[in-house]
């Protein structure tokens, strides 16, 4: 079974280094956002696989929770920043 | 390999084949609110098959509860953020996108 | 200046998120030793959930209940808790920050005065966190409060 779960990781890896490309060269800062929140939550999923995998769920499930609450902090707090000091160019 | 384990592995193998489909829009897709539609639904649905997987993995215990936790809080919070950015989008101006004159059918 | 958010999905949400985040902070705080967390998390997360309402409910509510002043002690609070425990350590014969020491003022084992002893430097250490996250964010948020000022 860890086998599969580390299979499962490293797919989950890749699917991070793609949304990176989003994030790298995204047309602008909204684009740049919308990955940054999808890169956050496939590393909370390959937390938990982590721990899975070295057999210590109850210690990395609290890092999980913890990232996942930060994450969610963050893309607020960009979405207010942007939307109150309307620095973006209107372009796609 | 128990029964419980297939069951899991097939979660979390569904809250991959989500993940790649929310990532395949995020890259492909035109334009911002349709790249958003598609990470906002398909990573909250990928995160809520991949921590119930993980969770019946686990077992019945409090790690389990803290993973359905975790569930329930990134159920909230996921769709919340989606609609804060979107919502900051339009409020700059941003206009939703639509097919060029040339190259409708 | 952070205003007041228009938005109801938002404000709820943070109405309703709030107390758990501040007892999950809690729980890190007070479970330090066991799992990963601590003193210095916990007050991040603490100061999580003000700028959760920051951003929710304006900043001006926030200084309300939490202003620059009030900031400021609590971070020097904290400082005094961490080395206040070292000092006492070191005044009843031990080393600083000795906590094995303290069973001569509680009436407990050593064992557990180490344990206890730990629980109120991490707290010490939490609440300094805490203020000092929570200045720089309302510094931060009021970044056009104040321009033009004495230039």
């Amino acid at each position: 079974m860890n086998i599969f779960f580390l299979i499962i990781g490293m797919g989950m890896c890749a699917l991070v280094l793609l949304c990176l490309y989003r994030v790298t060269f995204g047309p602008n800062v909204l684009n740049r956002a919308a990955g940054l929140s999808a890169v956050g939550t496939k590393t909370l999923i390959i937390l938990l696989l982590m721990g899975v995998i070295y057999d210590r769920v109850e210690m990395f499930v609290d890092i999980s929770m913890v990232y996942a609450l930060l994450n969610f902090l963050g893309t607020l707090v960009l979405a207010k920043y942007i939307k109150q000091s309307g620095e973006v160019e209107c372009q796609l | 390999m128990s029964v419980i384990n297939i069951i899991a592995g097939l979660f979390v193998l569904a809250g991959f084949f989500f993940f790649f489909t929310a990532t395949l829009g995020l890259l492909r897709l035109p334009d911002f609110y349709t790249r958003l539609h598609a990470t906002g639904k398909g990573d909250t649905l990928a995160v809520l098959y991949s921590l119930i997987g993980l969770a019946i993995y686990h077992g019945f215990n409090i790690t389990s509860a803290k993973i359905l936790f975790i569930a329930v809080f990134m159920f909230l919070a996921q769709p919340t953020a989606t609609h804060a950015i979107s919502r900051a989008a339009f409020g700059c101006g941003f206009l939703p996108w639509k097919p060029e004159e040339g190259v409708e059918e | 200046m952070i205003r007041e958010s228009q938005d109801v999905i938002v404000k709820t949400l943070a109405r309703l998120l709030v107390p758990f985040i501040v007892i999950y902070a809690l729980y890190v705080v007070m479970h330090g030793h066991h799992s990963p967390g601590g003193g210095f998390q916990g007050g991040v997360i603490l100061a999580a959930s003000f700028v959760l309402l920051a951003i929710s409910q304006g900043l001006d509510k926030i200084r309300q209940r939490l202003s620059e002043k009030t900031a400021g002690i609590l971070s020097s609070l904290g400082v005094l808790i961490y080395a206040g425990i070292g000092l006492l350590c070191l005044l009843l014969g031990g080393k600083y920050l000795d906590y094995g020491k303290l069973s001569k003022l509680l009436p407990v084992e050593p064992a557990q005065a180490r344990s206890l002893g730990i629980l109120g430097v991490e707290i010490g250490v939490a609440l300094a966190v805490m203020a000092v996250m929570c200045l720089i964010v309302f510094t931060i948020f009021s970044f056009d409060e104040d321009s033009g000022g004495d230039e």
